[in-house]
């Protein structure tokens, strides 16, 4: 049986709450019934529910408003809230206005409140989950995914842009997100043509992919290769001979840039001194670090079970 | 006049997809059914159709994925990945007959790409694939005019015929527009960049070009030694001029001219050879 979720409920009348209560609590679920809106959002700061099913049917501005600063916290806008509500109501309904996650007319159905409940967390577990930028799975799913392959001949691989910083600040922020938008598709594409694995946007310019060990290196260095293909679109002959460009530092001295490149490091799951999720992260953020010092692009194999490590440059 | 070039220009406007050859198909299909072709074999494959790059480089260019400025075959496809390459290029529409004037215009298109690398090349210019790309798409117009104005098309042929003048002329006379214009036009409607933009849009008049003026020099000049070498097709038998300001853009002498053309005449031998190849998989097809 699914773990129960945490539900908020308003519902019009008090029988309708009861009986409600009762049809909820039967499916695991926890119900915690206030009595109207005034105070569904101070109870919401202290004590967070997974979920909100909340009476509309009486539809008053103050509700309305109640709801729209729910939504407006970011913190809020990966709960769901189930509006109850008439058809006729429904056929009118100003979504945008009152940014409800899902509906169920009333008289209530609860098989199909049931299924509108799982769906809706789904829903949102998926969508927001998604990095928006590159629409690659974000830090849930990249979690789940390296918890599931801790213990297996699998490697999780870390990715970061060298030099992206300056880029975004002499290129201009929508240059850097396009960056980001190619090399979310070189590594998904890399992946996918390898035979499949997985692929996920940690947030900035750090993505993560998952493969079998055998499968690691060839991968990296397609995913190296393709990249330094697509970065000469984005420099001008000259920086391309150069190999950097003029920018300015903090201090607003010119100094010359590197042109972008890649560091990967390698982790493999099946290393025996890798239990957890945050230790997996800690080995990558030493292997970027170590990448990060070639010149150019590279990877870097852990081989924490032998004494050396091994550092791969790609020219 | 006027109203035939804003009839045309509002067809571009509308033009999604255009079809290609029936032995690009099939050869595509093959590669589609190998689980083991290679990104490279498919740029290669995709870089033969003039139609199919167009299209290739349209839809990476395109809003939704949020690139601006991709302007290689190969760039495209590491972006978009096989199975979108494989996609498009299985969902696109072929032509219907395999007319020899088709054939003789994707030989053109194929044989100025062939040629514009090697000029590229052996100037040391930058972007070579970016150069061989629009020499390849340099003639997309002439497509777009065939496909939706076949009747016009027909009677294009027949005035270069009678009064054996160069295709463009003829252009201008019937439809106040040539297909310099249209490609240009459509390169524009399809976001390519403005690198291949230039280059399709003033390889008839290369004064015109702004920011490419090397690029589209090099197209130009591609496109009359393809002509002059009796390859292909590309709607008159007449070899133009090259223009003087190509030959200044390009630093270009005699002795250097005739290594260009000894060059490219053996490259398209290879171009001929694969030409063959297609045309007998469509006699195979049909």
């Amino acid at each position: 049986m699914k773990p129960g979720l945490r539900i908020y409920l308003i519902a019009g009348t008090p029988s309708l709450a009861s009986q409600m209560e009762i049809r909820l609590q039967s499916k695991g679920h926890q119900v915690f019934t206030l009595e109207g809106f005034c105070n569904l959002i101070g109870f919401a700061y202290n004590d967070p529910p997974d979920l909100f099913i909340l009476d509309i049917s009486a539809g008053d501005e103050v509700t309305f408003s109640i709801i729209r600063e729910l939504k407006r916290d970011s913190y809020f806008s990966v709960v769901p809230i189930i509006g109850l509500m008439s058809e006729s109501m429904a056929r009118s309904f100003d979504w945008t206005e009152t940014p409800l996650d899902d509906f169920i007319f009333l008289p209530v159905s609860y098989p199909e409140l049931f299924t509108r409940i799982d769906l809706s967390v789904q829903r949102i577990r998926r969508v927001f989950d998604n990095n928006a930028l590159t629409r690659l799975p974000g830090n849930t799913s990249i979690q789940h995914a390296v918890e599931r392959v801790i213990g297996k001949p699998m490697a999780i691989c870390h990715v970061d842009i060298n030099h992206f910083k300056p880029y975004n600040d002499v290129y201009g922020f929508s240059h850097g997100d396009e960056v980001l938008r190619m090399l979310a598709r070189i590594i998904f594409n890399s992946v996918k043509e390898s035979g499949g694995g997985f692929t996920g946007h940690i947030g900035g310019d750090d993505f993560v992919f998952i493969v079998p060990i055998e499968r690691a290196e060839q991968v990296s260095q397609e995913i190296i290769r393709n990249f330094t293909a697509i970065i000469a679109d984005l420099f001008g002959e000259q920086e391309k001979t150069c190999g950097y460009y003029i920018g300015y530092n903090r201090r607003g001295q010119k100094e010359q840039i590197p042109l972008l490149g890649l560091a990967i490091g390698i982790v493999h799951g099946n290393n025996p001194n890798i239990r957890h999720y945050g230790k997996v992260a800690e080995v990558a953020a030493e292997l970027k670090a170590f990448a990060k010092k070639s010149e150019s692009s590279c990877y870097v194999v852990d081989k924490r079970t032998s004494p050396a490590r091994t550092a791969k440059v790609e020219e | 006049m006027g109203d035939k070039r804003q009839e045309i220009l509002s067809i571009i406007k509308d033009t999604r997809s255009l079809p290609i050859l029936p032995g690009i198909i099939t050869k595509l299909n093959a590669l589609a059914q190998n689980s083991k072709s290679s990104i490279q074999e498919m740029a290669r494959l995709v870089s033969s159709d003039q139609v199919l790059s167009a299209r290739v480089l349209r839809l990476v260019n395109s809003p939704s994925y949020g690139f601006y400025r991709v302007s290689t075959i190969s760039n495209a496809m590491i972006l978009l990945g096989i199975d979108v390459v494989k996609c498009l290029a299985l969902s696109t529409s072929i032509f219907e007959i395999m007319e020899q004037n088709i054939m003789g215009l994707w030989e053109h298109s194929l044989g100025t790409g062939v040629a514009a690398n090697v000029i590229a090349c052996r100037l040391k210019l930058a972007e070579t694939e970016e150069i061989s790309t629009a020499g390849l798409l340099h003639d997309i117009g002439k497509v777009i005019i065939k496909l939706k104005f076949q009747d016009d098309y027909d009677q294009l042929l027949k005035l270069v015929e009678e009064r054996d003048i160069y295709y463009n002329k003829a252009e201008l006379e019937l439809l106040g527009i040539d297909h310099s214009d249209v490609g240009g036009w459509l390169a524009n409607s399809w976001y390519l960049p403005e690198k291949l933009v230039e280059p399709i849009m003033y390889h008839h008049d290369v004064s015109k070009a702004k920011n490419h003026q090397v690029k589209t020099a090099v197209v130009h000049l591609a496109d009359v030694l393809v002509k002059a070498s009796g390859f292909g097709f590309s709607g008159d038998d007449l070899v133009p001029q090259i223009q003087p300001l190509a030959w200044q853009r390009l630093n270009l002498n005699e002795q250097f001219l005739a290594e260009l053309v000894e060059e490219i005449e053996d490259r398209l031998i290879d171009a001929k050879n694969f030409s063959m190849e297609l045309q007998e998989g469509n006699e195979t097809r049909t």
